[in-house]
């Protein structure tokens, strides 16, 4: 019935990619059914796709029951995101720079970059929010606190990895310091730069995200929070599908073509999808957080 | 070794060993102190802070928060609320392992990794404050919901980092077992085990880091007992001292959990790798 | 073309019981349009010695002169991996090690380039090359900033055995064409005795055995009797030297 064709179009990946959205939303109309038939104490409230859908798009046509509407919203965050963002790269990259070059400077600041990293956003949120109130400083400084030792780990692990024999080789030729420093030096540090501003920018979102709930009075944290607080599901699970699309839309349009063009002597790098940099992005993460026990074996050579 | 001729180059090659194990002497010494010096300043400048930069009230130094610390435990509000937490975390974290090792396994095939891709995609992106948001708010107080925000926010990592172990198993070994003719069962208990079991135990590492981060989120939201309900309560009765207790409570719980117990189990157990990680 | 006067060379590494003589009392000189080999078994300190010509390690005691015509002679260097930088092209890559980036310096780069066979992959990056193609690149290198002397570390060692052979080729017709001095460390006594005319025969612990003058007329093909002839007798140097060594 279906033929050979037909066949072959079910078993690719691709359409089992298009058929996972769809089966998601089967399984929501299905649950919305039998929940309210079999189980109406479950749950308090649970959006129809319908609902959503509509919020949604009443949403990008500017049409909201909030302050300010979906654009400027983002905006607002996006402002706050990017000025901790700077500050945590600059003053992170310092950090990381004298970590990697100077034993003391490791041992001074490497415990505290561990306790950053692993300290939750939800923790700076709540004391900026009580200690800043309202406004942009406390979401700013969560960015900052949150990203920052991403920042460091990343920097220092690029000190660290600076290519010996390409100094070398720079070395027999009598090339100059200034040069070397600028062919040689930045261009293997720019890797780990950029991964360390993947990081800072994702988890600052995060970060700025929590901010904004606690302590804000706009921005997308704040409104999102502000649908919580009306109760109305529709507007949390319709602003939520704003922030997924905002953090891959970013990172799609802004990082990846970055990536492309700087990296473009990197031989396999070509096709690489999001998913798989993603895999390999969580993993070097967690790498670099893993540090210490193994920092001890470094201080002892 | 009585020779004549070595007499002079004795004594400078016993120095010269003598100046490098001062040099690493020194070199261990610097570091400790360093470190140390760190804490001392850090404590030094929140004691300071404490006073002069903000009010007492407002951020609180830190022999305050040692006395709340002893204030809180007479009360008898730490095990309760800990007890709380930790079993959100574990039944949530737990399941979360499960199918996120359970999707890693089917993701194998390439049919089932298109399906899941956005799935782990949307998870690993996506703020937990959105999951905590959006489960709160369908499932009120009722239990499942900080559960079902746990599996969402961490599932990804689970999946990503077994996934990645089985496609790295080594093909040459399991070639070799088949040469053998070595049955299934003792394959996977000497070849396949073993190779996952560090994969395994980095998403565990990872995912319970991110697992109780989000757990305490949920808390605060939406709970009557737990770490988070207690953080909330003092925050919103601005009782900062109370506050900065509770979060650092947990958080050094948590970091002794993570560094002092997993990363001691790591190195133990998983010597003969030295990255441990699905790269 | 360059002279070079080594006397009482001398390289320790380590300290103590841990001690370890790289070199022992080498003294050599080598001189004029000559192709000399350096060969050895492992550890017998070839690539120091070569470190310390070329300025990247230092004697532990003893002297070295390099001079050209009156002044110190500028030494071009091959590696054994080609040690290109992968962010640059091919052509940036020759350019770095040049004095300035003037339209000489450029036009110099591409006549090099072009002596490599590789003139039309100026704007290409490494990675998009193969590894003998890589080698080229960094032979044109050394070649390009038209030194006294040329120092090549086994720079064909990490080759499969044809594109050896080609690259072996190349490189006497550029040192016929340049007439350079070439010092060259390989641990093949083949291809020492198809490239030299002179081999220097080191054994482990650093010490230079033997001076061996390989007299017959360029180009050497491999499978001509003669040149067997002088790599057999190389080869039973080779023997000789290490059962002494045991």
């Amino acid at each position: 019935m279906l033929g050979h064709y037909g066949w072959r179009v079910l078993k690719s990946p691709i359409f089992a990619r298009v058929l996972f959205p769809f089966t998601m939303l089967a399984l929501w109309l299905v649950s919305l059914d039998t929940i309210e038939k079999i189980w109406p104490f479950a749950i308090d409230v649970l959006p129809t796709p319908g609902e959503v859908g509509r919020f949604m798009w009443n949403e990008l046509i500017t049409e909201t029951l909030a302050r300010r509407n979906l654009y400027e919203t983002f905006w607002i965050s996006l402002r706050r995101l990017l000025t901790g963002f700077v500050i945590a790269m600059v003053v992170g990259t310092i950090i990381g720079l004298i970590m990697g070059l100077f034993r003391a400077a490791n041992a001074f600041f490497h415990d505290w970059t561990m306790v950053l990293l692993a300290m939750p956003a939800l923790a700076w949120a709540l004391f900026n929010s009580l200690i800043f109130g309202f406004g942009d400083k406390g979401p700013i400084i969560t960015v900052i606190l949150a990203g920052i030792p991403f920042v460091i780990v990343n920097v220092r692990e690029g000190v660290r990895n600076t290519p010996r024999e390409l100094f070398d080789m720079a070395r027999s030729y009598q090339v100059p310091r200034l040069k070397t420093t600028r062919h040689v030096l930045f261009p293997s540090l720019m890797p780990f730069m950029f991964a360390a501003a993947r990081y800072c920018f994702s988890i600052g979102w995060k970060g700025l995200v929590i901010a904004e709930v606690f302590g804000g009075q706009d921005g997308a944290g704040w409104t999102i929070k502000f649908w919580y607080d009306a109760h109305r599901a529709h507007g949390v699970v319709g602003y939520a599908a704003f922030f997924v699309i905002f953090a891959i839309l970013f990172e799609r349009a802004v990082f990846e073509p970055i990536s492309k063009r700087t990296f473009r002597w990197r031989p396999n790098l070509a096709g690489a999808e999001i998913v798989e940099e993603v895999f390999d992005e969580e993993n070097t993460l967690e790498d670099f957080a893993s540090v210490p026990s193994s920092e001890m074996i470094d201080d002892n050579e | 070794m009585a020779t004549v001729t070595k007499n002079e180059t004795q004594p400078t090659r016993v120095t010269e060993e003598e100046l490098a194990k001062r040099a690493r002497r020194k070199e261990r010494f610097q570091t400790w102190f360093w470190r140390l010096l760190s804490y001392v300043v850090v404590l030094a400048i929140w004691e300071y802070c404490s006073g002069r930069v903000l009010e007492e009230a407002l951020l609180p130094g830190p022999i305050r928060v040692v006395e709340t610390f002893f204030d809180i435990w007479d009360k008898g509000k730490i095990p309760s609320a800990f007890q709380a937490t930790l079993t959100r975390i574990g039944v949530g974290f737990g399941l979360s392992f499960f199918i996120g090792a359970f999707v890693g396994i089917l993701m194998q095939s390439k049919w089932w990794a298109g399906f899941f891709k956005d799935a782990v995609l949307i998870s690993l992106a996506a703020p937990g404050l959105i999951w905590v948001l959006i489960t709160a708010i369908i499932f009120g107080n009722r239990a499942i919901g900080p559960t079902i925000a746990i599996i969402l926010t961490t599932f990804a990592l689970v999946t990503v980092n077994v996934s990645e172990g089985i496609k790295a198993i080594p093909k040459d070994l399991l070639g070799m077992s088949r040469a053998f003719h070595i049955g299934v069962v003792k394959r996977n208990r000497h070849i396949v085990i073993p190779h996952l079991a560090p994969y395994l135990f980095t998403g565990l590492r990872f995912g319970f880091s991110i697992a109780w981060k989000v757990t305490v989120l949920t808390e605060v939201f939406s709970s009557s007992k737990g770490i988070g309900f207690e953080m909330r309560i003092s925050s919103q009765l601005f009782q900062m001292d109370e506050f900065l207790t509770w979060i650092l409570l947990f958080f050094f719980f948590a970091l002794f959990l993570e560094k002092v117990v997993l990363e001691a189990i790591e190195k133990r157990y998983f010597r003969w790798r030295q990255a441990v990680t699905a790269s | 073309m360059a002279e070079i006067k080594i006397r009482n060379l001398h390289k320790e590494f380590g300290i103590g019981e841990d001690k370890v003589v790289a070199l022992d009392d080498v003294n050599l000189e080598i001189s004029g349009h000559v192709f000399v080999s350096i060969v050895g078994p492992s550890g017998c300190g070839k690539s120091t010695l070569l470190n310390i010509l070329s300025g990247i390690e230092t004697p532990t005691s003893g002297v070295v002169e390099m001079t050209s015509e009156g002044h110190e002679a500028a030494p071009g260097y091959v590696f054994q991996a080609a040690r290109l930088l992968p962010w640059r092209t091919v052509r940036d890559n020759l350019l770095f090690v040049q004095d300035d980036r003037s339209e000489a310096s450029k036009k110099r780069c591409q006549r090099y380039l072009d002596m490599v066979q590789l003139g039309d992959k100026g704007e290409k990056f490494p990675g998009e090359l193969s590894g003998g193609m890589q080698q080229r690149v960094g032979i044109a290198r050394a070649f390009s900033i038209e030194p006294d002397v040329l120092f090549m570390d086994e720079p064909f060692s990490h080759l499969d055995a044809i594109t050896a052979r080609s690259l072996r080729r190349e490189l006497h017709h550029m040192w016929v064409e340049t007439r350079k001095t070439v010092v060259f460390v390989t641990h093949d006594v083949g291809e020492a005795v198809e490239l030299s005319n002179r081999i220097l025969v080191f054994a482990k612990g650093g010490r230079l055995e033997d001076d061996i003058e390989i007299d017959l007329p360029f180009p050497r093909d491999p499978a001509d009797e003669e040149v067997a002839v002088a790599k057999a007798r190389v080869l039973r140097k080779f023997e000789e030297l290490d059962l002494l060594a045991t």
